[in-house]
């Protein structure tokens, strides 16, 4: 276990603090103090807690998917010469385009139900995965290649094998981009194509001025995206010990 | 007459416009050690790709066991000069050995396994196998790579450098360890080297290499008693000689350029 960062948390409960403080001092509905924001948390906790699941499973589906598609044929782009040719200007052409912008298409063709979210967080993830897997091979030494090549390995093993694994580091930061993307995108896409999930809960509780109910949906938000985060910070340490060990960053074995 | 192992015939290469092979010519026997030593820069990599078939050559020819080259043969391994670069770092050492049987056929997992630990004991890392490269030694990291190499038994084995970024005395550990393994399992071998006496030690024959474009300058037998022994062979006056000879072939090319 890492140790507890008390710094941190001191700065926390200190901004919670302030929080309480300024509110109660304030005395404006629109701004409730920290304590009744947490007494609404527990009041809705089950109900948050319901329509997070919604919006977690949605998140995790898109971003598995955007895994799944977006390393091998970002790697592809980035060892096959006509490939990069083609694609990259699309790719670069594509980035910039916010999600909430792609909303109406999903919309169209995916409907307003799981598949139109899903698919605008595979949208969103899928750029910083891309790019990530695309450097990440270009970064390889040409050696690697050569070990490869020596075993008498095919392109598809030497990709699988060697390719791919030791661009992992840098595929990682891109996967770890696309988590907070996919949480985020995930809430908008609530927002705005609404059924279900977190997303809807803030909505409805701004409809309906229910301001600390909604402060409660943020926090457990946060709450959530940090343990997210902080699960996907341990996966890349235990995955790429080597990595950080040969590298001399961070700990040693995982 | 038996077909060499390894047979250039008239190689030349050149690299980004600039020639670095220059019509160069050599063979290696059956079982033969053979070290190729030259000037760091003339082009010693550079042959090694073409001779293991990961580069081609721009004119003339390189067979393997009689086969024109096209790509890289089986029974050839290739030790790298850039050990820590050449394992891959999130295998333990015994999957890196592995990873050199993947294209192995007609062999069982278990088999393959059973083979990786001989193969790791022989370099003597029986102890090593569950840690990763990375945690162990560079001279060790090296073993492992020879361990590899020798796992799906090649009949032809080319090193390059292996030996420059170890510890002396590392070095010649591994030295005499090469030359018992190469006896053992009856490889025929090209070593090659920057450094004279290594290559002097090692070879039943040394190659010189001119500077670039690089071709053969000399050929020369080496009729040291064997086994080698670290103090008795370098000390031996056929051993002087040879360095002498070789140095100065050096010495002069340097003075040319
Ligand atoms: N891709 C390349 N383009 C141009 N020159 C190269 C290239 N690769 C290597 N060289 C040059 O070829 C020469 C020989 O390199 P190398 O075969 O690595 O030499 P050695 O192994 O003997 O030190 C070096 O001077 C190097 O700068
Ligand atoms: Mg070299």
């Amino acid at each position: 276990m890492r140790r507890l960062n008390v710094p941190a948390i001191v700065l926390g409960l200190l901004l919670l603090g302030a929080w309480e403080l300024a509110a109660r001092a304030g005395q404006n509905s629109f701004f409730p103090p920290f304590s009744t924001v947490l007494a609404a948390l527990w009041a809705n906790g089950g109900v948050i807690a319901a329509q997070i699941v919604d919006t977690l499973r949605r998140a995790a589906i898109g971003l598995a998917i955007a895994v799944a598609v977006m390393v091998p044929f970002g790697a592809l782009i980035g060892r096959v010469r006509f490939l990069g040719d083609i694609f990259e200007p699309l790719v670069n052409m594509l980035r910039p385009i916010p999600p909430p912008a792609v909303a109406p298409i999903a919309l169209l063709f995916a409907g307003t139900g799981d598949a139109g979210k899903i698919a605008m967080i595979v949208y969103t993830c899928a750029f910083p995965i891309l790019i990530g897997a695309i450097d990440g091979v270009r970064a390889n030494h040409p050696m690697l290649t050569n070990v490869g090549r020596s075993l008498r390995l095919s392109r598809l093993e030497i990709m699988a094998f060697i390719d791919l694994p030791a661009a992992m580091p840098i595929i990682m930061t891109g996967i770890r981009l696309a988590v907070a993307a996919a949480l985020l995108v995930s809430v908008i896409a609530e927002m705005l194509l609404t059924t279900n999930g977190i997303g809807v809960y803030l909505l409805r509780s701004q409809e309906n001025f229910r301001i600390a109910d909604g402060l409660a949906g943020v926090v457990a938000i946060a709450v959530v995206g940090f343990l997210v985060n902080d699960l996907f910070l341990r996966l890349d340490r235990r995955l790429l010990a080597w990595h950080y060990a040969t590298t001399g960053g961070a700990e040693g074995q995982g | 007459m038996t077909v060499p192992v390894l047979n250039a015939t008239n190689v030349t290469k050149s690299l980004g416009g600039t020639p670095i092979i220059g019509g160069l010519t050599l063979s290696a026997e059956q079982g033969e050690f053979i070290s190729v030593v030259g000037p760091s820069g003339c082009g010693k990599t550079t042959l090694l790709t073409c001779l293991s078939g990961l580069r081609n050559v721009d004119a003339g020819e390189v067979s393997f066991e009689g086969q024109k080259l096209d790509g890289p043969p089986d029974g050839m391994a290739l030790i790298f000069q850039d050990y820590s670069r050449s394992l891959l770092p999130w295998r333990r050492n015994v999957d890196n050995v592995l990873f050199g049987m993947r294209r192995m056929t007609g062999v069982s997992a278990q088999e393959k396994r059973a083979k990786a630990m001989e193969m790791l004991a022989a370099v003597g890392l029986s102890k090593f196998e569950t840690h990763f490269p990375w945690q162990v030694s560079g001279g060790m990291q090296q073993r492992v790579a020879i361990a590899r190499a020798l796992a799906a038994r090649p009949h032809l084995l080319l090193l390059d450098e292996p030996l420059a970024a170890v510890d002396a005395q590392t070095r010649a550990d591994i030295q005499d360890l090469l030359l018992s393994l190469a006896r053992q399992f009856q490889k025929t071998c090209l070593l090659v080297t920057h450094d004279v006496d290594e290559a002097i030690y090692m070879a039943d024959r040394v190659i010189v290499l001119s500077n670039r474009p690089t071709h053969v300058i000399a050929d020369l037998q080496v009729p040291l008693p064997k086994p080698r022994d670290q103090i008795a062979t370098r000390s031996e006056p056929e051993f002087l000689r040879l360095r002498e000879k070789v140095l100065t072939l050096i010495r002069s090319m340097r003075t040319a350029a």
